[in-house]
């Protein structure tokens, strides 16, 4: 029962074109970006993988040199967590937050613009590394000293340090965004209490963007001097402390796996109390929960370096907070379970992979819990135990919930459904694929087999673990074709969505599907935590977001700066490579004029108030 | 606030757990006597070879059942590549590295340290079983990381 629209779509439609797309500040229309783009790149690390698993699949194989094994499992780990996990993270920030809480656009348009340019162009950089036959090898964690010049010459772990440098900054950019976004930006009775987790939990995880990131950014900047300039931040050899590495890569990688996971936390404490017909059972513990999770992960972080040496008093830290984090995770799960509870629960594709990540999930935190104790830690460290656990947590947890939130939100973004059926057929394989690829490894781990390593000999009891996560691994790889395959046949040709598909509680709901540009003819008044599961509020929210806008929406200016500057950002961090002082002084010409050109660009169109 | 019945049982099972895990680690380092890695002190990473004890890698007898086991770490494998030692023994490890971070892991136990370079790392077992261990080096030290590991015997006691 939704009001007639009565939209004039000639006066307010957006232009279409290539140079509407480089130029564009809507965040709809980024989020696509990120989303397509993100997609792209795990499909590369994916092959990456496959080709990995095949390599292990019989002992003392050859399918893989040792010097392509090594590329391919840095390349592996460093894309799916970069390139992958966060921004596909990013694209449901993006698409999703201002329409839930009621805003016509981010607080930063053109940075949000920026965030993706820098993220695209640092992403390509990366993996270009490849044609220069120069890929990283050197593990995702890329410990110190190991990566130091006089052990990995060449340009090999040049381009992972920038590589990395230059997603950073977009990383950081994106929480400010969202952090502004977010506190600012809010319909009128939109309050902290009323939000829908999923801005919630962008909220902590920006938070956690703006703190974490600057850490592994400072870290890669020293590692940097060291190879570049000679200095000797990491090498012990001139008194340097290559543990001092670690620890700033841990305090950074930590919180980073909550950066990780909240997200598809969020989007699943939206996605079960649609799927059940209830509101979210406690509410503002799930939130306190999300919150606590963000400030606790800044104190475990030691518990990856129990093998260093740290001493019984900083050990016996780390295995305390390490096994407290798991209480605000486990808080979390039995609220989604009460949710459940005597729901009438229908099992859409996005609501299988939301039961599908508690379970999936719980599996991962239980090994996580084990780690823990640092007796047992250290039996498992760097062997496939550990591999098992946190493909368990970020394939389980984070892919499993963004999965969850791509079913949920994409007829809202296109205004078409994906595809059901294959959907489930997506839900199945990866249910299946995964836990046939990783469940085996806990057993490979146990039975003493390290990380990282490019062939193990025959007779020591590994053979039928690997060849059992190869199998796995080659189902999982299919699912995520069956996953793009439906994204790009429904993008085309889905069925057609109304504006609430699923008779969902949140703002984003009260606007046709896919939203108008301005997304908001009229910004509406909210007045509970589930504004469109009251009659009378529903009706008085869709009076004014289904209605023609009453002044014209003034949007932000299409820019093509963002372009421009993240174009001249990255050659400015690659021209680092050389080492020599004067081309890399040149080398910010670029950006800085960019800098200066977009300041003095007008950001909405002349005479506009906002 | 009222907190259900069943809630609360939730949630004092739930902290109880936590105090026994805890205790458990608690007893276990301090009545077991089992021990983490610890950091011994430090080492020029370029001059380990003419540093005591690291001149002269391997068994030492040190008293009576007590072995003191001198280990270094090096691309790509250990030095001694085998330790012998008679079961019942107690014995320390010392260990270093002399070009990268490696890891000297003993299968089957929980032994486990990393052999950083400028770094002396000692650790402590007990060796009651007769039998053989692999030793494996878990921290990923370039490409011949896969190559890299040695072997413990611990032959049967007099």
């Amino acid at each position: 029962m939704s009001v007639q629209i009565e939209n004039d779509p000639d006066t307010h439609a957006e232009e279409t074109g290539i140079w509407s797309w480089i130029t564009t500040v809507d965040h709809k229309r980024i989020a696509l970006m990120y989303f397509a783009t993100s997609l792209i790149f795990f499909l590369i690390a994916g092959a990456q993988a496959i080709l990995i698993r095949i390599q292990l699949f019989r002992p003392a194989n050859d399918f893989l040199s040792a010097e392509v094994y090594n590329e391919f499992f840095t390349m592996h780990g460093t894309s799916m967590i970069f390139l992958v996990a966060m921004p596909m993270a990013v694209a449901f920030f993006n698409f999703v937050v201002p329409l839930q809480i009621g805003a016509r656009d981010v607080a930063f348009p053109r940075l949000n613009a920026l965030s993706y340019w820098i993220y695209l162009l640092g992403g390509l950089y990366l993996t270009s590394s490849f044609f220069f036959g120069a890929a990283p090898d050197r593990a995702w964690t890329g410990y110190a000293n190991l990566t130091l010049p006089q052990f990995s010459p060449g340009l090999n772990m040049d381009f992972w340090l920038i590589g990395l440098s230059i997603v950073g900054i977009s990383s950081i950019m994106g929480g400010v965004n969202f952090i502004t976004t977010i506190i600012n930006m809010r319909a009128p009775g939109m309050k902290l209490m009323r939000m829908p987790l999923f801005t919630w939990m962008t909220l902590v995880t920006s938070f956690l963007l703006v703190t974490a990131v600057p850490i592994i950014s400072v870290a890669l900047i020293f590692l940097g001097f060291d190879r570049i300039f000679g200095a000797a931040f990491f090498d012990p050899a001139r008194g340097g402390d290559p543990v001092f590495w670690q620890h700033l890569f841990w305090l950074f990688g930590h919180p980073e796996v909550y950066i990780l996971i909240l997200p598809a936390f969020g989007a699943i404490s939206d996605i079960i109390p649609t799927f059940s017909k209830k509101p979210l059972f406690g509410y503002p513990i799930v939130v306190y929960a999300g919150i606590l999770i963000g400030f606790i992960g800044w104190g475990v972080w030691s518990h990856h370096m129990f093998t260093v040496g740290l001493g019984p008093f900083a050990d016996s830290f780390f295995i305390a907070a390490t096994m407290i984090i798991a209480i605000p995770t486990g808080v979390k799960i039995f609220n989604w379970l009460g949710t459940m509870w005597g729901g009438s629960i229908r099992f859409t594709t996005a609501m299988l992979f939301s039961v599908g990540l508690l379970a999936v999930f719980t599996i991962g935190g239980l090994s996580g819990i084990m780690h823990a104790s640092a007796p047992v830690n250290l039996q498992q460290h760097d062997t496939y135990f550990v591999v098992a656990h946190f493909h368990y947590v970020i394939v389980g947890g984070t892919m499993m919930g963004l999965w969850a939130a791509l079913y949920y939100w994409f007829p809202k973004a296109i205004g078409r459904y994906l595809d059901e059926t294959l959907g489930k057929w997506h839900f199945w394989t990866t249910l299946i694929g995964l836990n046939l690829t990783f469940f085996p490894m806990h057993f490979a781990g146990l039975y003493g087999m390290p990380r990282r390593i490019f062939t193990y000999p025959e007779g020591l009891g590994l053979e039928i673990w690997n060849q059992l996560s190869t199998v796995g691994a080659v189902i999982f790889g299919l699912s995520g074709l069956i996953m793009t395959w439906n994204v790009i046949q429904s993008y085309r040709k889905g069925e057609r969505a109304p504006a609430d598909p699923w008779g969902a509680s949140s703002l984003e709901w009260a606007l046709p599907s896919p939203p108008h540009h301005y997304n908001f003819p009229n910004i509406p008044t909210v007045r509970s935590r589930e504004p469109l599961w009251d009659e009378e509020e529903r009706r008085e929210v869709e009076g004014v977001t289904m209605a023609p806008p009453k002044a014209e929406p003034h949007m932000p200016n299409p820019s093509y700066w963002p372009f421009l500057l993240a174009a001249s950002i990255t050659l400015s961090w690659a021209l680092v490579m050389t080492g020599i002082w004067w081309v890399i002084a040149l080398g910010m010409i670029p950006t800085a004029t960019c800098v200066f050109m977009w300041a003095f660009e007008p950001a909405f169109p002349e005479g506009a108030e906002h | 606030m009222t907190v259900e019945r069943i809630e609360k049982a939730f949630l004092i099972l739930s902290a109880a757990m936590l105090i026994a895990f805890l205790g458990a680690l608690f007893y276990s380092s301090v009545a077991m006597g089992m021990h983490l890695p610890g950091r011994e002190g430090e080492i020029v990473p370029t001059d380990v070879r003419n540093t005591p004890p690291f001149d002269q890698p391997g068994v030492h007898e040190v008293g009576a059942g007590e072995y003191e086991v001198v280990v270094l770490g090096r691309a790509w494998g250990f030095e001694p590549s085998e330790i012998r030692i008679p079961a019942g023994s107690r014995v320390t490890f010392i260990s270093t590295a002399t070009d990268v971070i490696h890891g000297f892991h003993v299968e089957g136990t929980r032994m486990n340290a990393m052999l950083i370079p400028g770094q002396i790392t000692r650790l402590t077992y007990e060796f009651d079983e007769p039998g053989e261990h692999l030793i494996i080096c878990h921290e990923y030290c370039g490409i011949g990381h896969h190559l890299m590991y040695g072997r413990l015997i611990v032959e049967e006691g007099s």
